[in-house]
């Protein structure tokens, strides 16, 4: 696996490909849960729904790593051979797909968050005009809106990068380099966990690598919350 | 002609009712003024007419609106297709977060009047001539209306809509948020508009009423005290409270 | 065109339908998720609660034991239970030979001699005698009695005979096999034996690391939360560590892990495994929650608060201190405890330090080596023994009923304490 080099190259692809496959689950369930919160939901649905999705942001990572490695991952095995695919009992659909349903309260509460501070005269105005609320939503507040929204997707990506426990203990820890969502791939975070979990030498290379490998995680996860932050900041005084 | 033609209208907030028994008629093509103190119904009135009171949960409305004979607050009309029927201004300028063209183009997009990028170019030119904005700002239709100053926000917002040809506008104290120079261009406007719609206006100056329209009605807690011509009200009212608050005795 | 303008509404009405319906499906999915999760987890783990038994009459026979007549407590304490454990078990089928003679050993865990052990040294008087006594069943019997044992597997799949499950068989139709509530789940350290492992270790673990970093990252926060909120002057400089306190929130929890390694055990030589370095580390994480807690609700006492205390002749230290510290601690305490929820959670970081080492004795201090619960579900979760996925099963569920039980606490303590401020 690292016999003669520490080639981060598919480490990395592999990173940013399993938080591809978590946004790709977290963005549309997370987004359209804070509209409908934010502008279809009465009062009471709003009560018990809101607290009852961030419930799945309390749950601690650990559990969602057993989840996916005890339920998801073998029901994806399963039901790919039954469709006569080759799916790895640790791919990384399951990894990024549970990844994705812990991401989903971080988007749909900071979504519905920025929603609701559309000024209503904006709603009012295209309801005069005879829209629909859909089209309301999709032509004025969500443009409103944008800026949040996206600031708090970019928080939901940094955080899928910088999860850990899920990847180590759902996805494989070979590093590939593979686009194929069916086969196992790593992260850096992974890597991490499996070069120092041991009893390792401080000098030793390996150890100078995981500590490299935390470093650039470090650094693209402060550049992405950075600018998220500085993206939400600004909206909110837009409407202030 | 009566354009629209209210019976018995009653409003509740929650178990607070806000207005009592309206009726009034409202002439085709002329400008109504509603007027009274603050907190007395007339925006309250304003917004039954499109049924903007819907987005309110806890309000609910009793009585008949008829508008071209045909009672609004029936189960089988299309709020959709009122609204597009009846534009309506807002107190405080509130162009949407886009350019221009697409802030004004908006209404006909949804709606689908126009089948080609150049009859759509030419709604838009012609509305925002109508709200005489055209010259001011033909060279920038791409930047965003946000960028505008308030009283050519306002004439954006009326230039939006009036893009759907909407038989009647309602214009909710429109010129509280402007300066005078501002609110001399839109009651212009208005004179201009009601050549083709039936407005109504809400207003809290009686001057303006009394500049801008040709029939008035006053509204004091929740009740109408008196309608008619903008005339008799303002020089030979029958009741003495609408004398009391024209010459300024409350208000 | 009128009949275009028909079909245009109904296309508008069939779109806005539509868009309802995807933002009702995402709400759906997004709570089936949590009740499959819940459901899944409930259903595999609250068998752990439950532990089977095998009682098999023991017969202490004082020659097979070594003992001599009237032995003392001592002797009883020396004495060799090896030969009457075998022998009660070998009993089980008396026409067994060496092999079965085995496999009936391996009915019952590892542990059962110090369980007849411990019967006779509760009952001295029983030398002699033959008494039913409780043995723990291995964990694959126990599994097989709960019914998570797939007994169609071919025999040489299984890591339960045939001979075993025959025996088993009997037992139960006899009513020899029993199901009680399983202590020892709460009382014994973990284990490399799936029957006898238990969250003792793991669960004082935890409590230490979540106590250090209590009483590291509260004061700490609090102070910084007062000073920046009610001292520091408004400059770049205050700026900057503001929007960096926002940033530290973010930072992945992994990093924390590294820096813990490579600061207090590199530098400092900590001593490693221990809940005083999971904690310090904990409280590095923890921190900018509940200073970003603490400066919300020392931000929402209004100045009018502050005006009156100073107008009084307060000094700004006595103002701070006598008024508005008090009046923000409910939410203050409530943001900590959502910290410390947190924190509880936490596995990552504590891997690095190495609280994930198997530690089979409860520790009695912060110094000592000490695994966490969450770490406890991933060393569970990576063993192969079928066992270990209920006892994982059972792990989260008390690790979700201690989050559960302090984010009520906080949501109380915000409720009640609060003041509203009109």
């Amino acid at each position: 696996m690292y016999s003669d080099t520490f080639g981060a190259v598919p480490i990395f692809a592999g990173t940013f490909f399993i938080a591809f496959i978590a946004m790709c689950v977290a963005i549309p369930i997370g987004l359209m849960s804070g509209i409908y919160l934010a502008e279809y939901a009465s009062t009471k649905v709003r009560q018990y729904a809101k607290p009852l999705i961030e419930i799945l942001a309390g749950i601690p990572t650990v559990v969602y790593g057993f989840f996916a490695a005890l339920t998801v991952g073998p029901f994806l095995k399963e039901l790919g051979t039954s469709m006569g695919l080759e799916v790895s009992a640790e791919s990384a659909l399951a990894a990024g797909g549970v990844m994705g349903i812990m991401i989903i309260p971080f988007i749909s509460s900071l979504s519905d968050d920025v929603i609701t501070s559309v000024p209503q005269s904006l709603r009012d105005g295209s309801y005069a005009m005879g829209a629909t609320k859909s089209e309301t939503i999709k032509r004025v507040i969500f443009p409103a809106a944008l800026p949040g929204i996206v600031g708090s997707i970019l928080l939901g990506v940094s955080r899928a990068i910088g999860e850990t426990m899920i990847v180590v203990m759902a996805s494989g820890l070979a590093a590939n380099l593979t686009l194929n969502p069916l086969e196992s791939t790593s992260t850096i975070t992974a890597q991490i966990v499996v070069i120092l979990i041991g009893d390792q030498a401080f000098g030793d290379p390996k150890t100078q690598a995981a500590f490299a490998l935390g470093m650039s995680l470090f650094l693209v996860t402060l550049c992405l919350n950075i600018v998220a932050l500085r993206v939400v900041k600004k909206y909110r005084e837009k409407y202030e | 002609m009566i354009k629209i033609k209210a019976k018995d209208v009653d409003v509740f907030y929650g178990k607070k009712q806000a207005l009592f028994n309206i009726s009034l008629d409202i002439e085709e093509n002329q400008v109504t003024a509603l007027i009274g103190p603050s907190g007395c119904g007339k925006s309250t009135f304003l917004r039954c007419l499109n049924r903007m009171n819907d987005v309110i949960d806890i309000c609910s409305v009793k009585g008949e609106i008829l508008i071209n004979d045909f009672n609004i607050n029936d189960k089988s009309c299309d709020v959709v297709r009122l609204r597009e029927k009846i534009g309506m201004v807002f107190q405080k300028p509130n162009p949407f977060p886009k350019t221009l063209y697409e802030n004004v183009s908006y209404g006909p997009t949804i709606h689908g009047m126009a089948q080609s990028k150049q009859e759509m170019d030419e709604i838009v030119e012609t509305s925002l001539k109508k709200a005489a904005l055209w010259e001011e700002v033909k060279d920038r239709l791409h930047e965003p209306g946000t960028g505008l100053s308030g009283g050519q926000q306002q004439r954006l917002c009326i230039a939006r809509a009036i893009s759907v040809r909407p038989e009647v506008i309602l214009m909710d104290e429109p010129c509280s948020a402007l300066d005078p120079i501002a609110t001399a261009q839109i009651e212009e406007l208005i004179d201009e508009l009601k050549k083709e719609h039936t407005i109504i206006i809400v207003t809290h100056s009686m001057a303006q009423a009394a500049r801008v329209s040709q029939n008035t009605g006053f509204f004091h807690l929740g009740q109408l005290i008196e309608h008619g011509s903008t005339d008799k009200i303002f020089k030979n009212p029958d009741n003495k409270k609408t004398q009391d608050y024209i010459t300024g005795r409350f208000g | 065109m009128n009949k275009n303008k028909e079909q245009l509404l109904n296309k508008r009405y069939k779109a806005e339908q539509r868009f309802r319906l995807y933002g009702l499906s995402a709400i759906f999915m997004a709570l089936l998720f949590l009740t499959i999760f819940i459901f899944k987890i409930f259903s595999t783990g609250y068998s752990a609660f439950q532990k089977t038994w095998l009682v098999v009459p023991v017969t202490f026979d004082a020659e097979l034991m070594m003992l001599d007549q009237n032995p003392s407590k001592e002797d009883l304490q020396d004495a060799d239970y090896y030969d009457i454990a075998l022998k009660s078990m070998a009993d089980l089928d008396p026409k067994a030979n060496e092999d079965q003679e085995n496999e009936l050993k391996r009915m019952v865990s590892y542990f059962f001699e110090k369980e007849i052990k411990n019967e006779l040294l509760n009952d001295p008087n029983l030398i002699g005698k033959t008494k039913e006594v409780y043995l723990t069943a291995s964990d694959d019997l126990d599994q097989v009695f709960k019914g998570n044992y797939p007994r169609d597997l071919p025999e040489d799949q299984r890591r339960v005979s045939d001979y075993q499950l025959k025996i088993f068989d009997q037992l139960v139709a006899n009513g020899k096999v029993e199901s009680k509530f399983n202590i020892s789940f709460f009382t014994n350290a973990d284990s490399r034996e799936a029957e006898l492992a238990g969250i003792a270790s793991s669960f004082m673990g935890s409590i230490f690391s979540i106590l250090v970093c209590l009483m590291i990252a509260f004061p700490v926060a609090v102070l910084a939360a007062i000073y920046l909120e009610e001292f520091a002057p408004k400059n770049r400089f205050t700026d900057f560590i503001e929007v960096n306190i926002n940033n530290l929130a973010a930072v992945p929890s992994i990093v924390f892990g590294l820096l813990g390694l490579g600061v207090l055990l590199a530098i400092f030589q900590l001593p490693r495994s221990t809940p005083l370095v999971g904690g310090i580390t904990l409280s590095l994480m923890t921190l900018p929650t509940i200073i970003i807690a603490a400066r919300a609700s020392l931000k929402a006492v209004p100045p009018s608060i502050r005006e009156a205390a100073l107008a009084m002749g307060a000094s700004r230290m006595q103002t701070t201190m006598h008024h508005t510290v008090p009046l923000s601690m409910p939410g203050t305490l409530s943001g900590t405890i959502i910290g410390l929820a947190q924190a509880l959670g936490e596995t990552a970081p504590l891997i690095l330090i190495g609280m994930v080492a198997f530690v089979n004795t409860i520790p009695g201090s912060p110094m000592d080596p000490a695994a966490s619960l969450p770490v406890q579900i991933y060393i569970w979760a990576e063993s192969a023994e079928r066992g270990f996925v209920e006892k994982v099963s059972a792990c989260i569920m008390v690790l979700l009923g201690f989050l559960i039980i302090m984010n009520l606490f906080a949501q109380i303590i915000r409720h009640k304490f609060e003041k509203k401020w009109s």
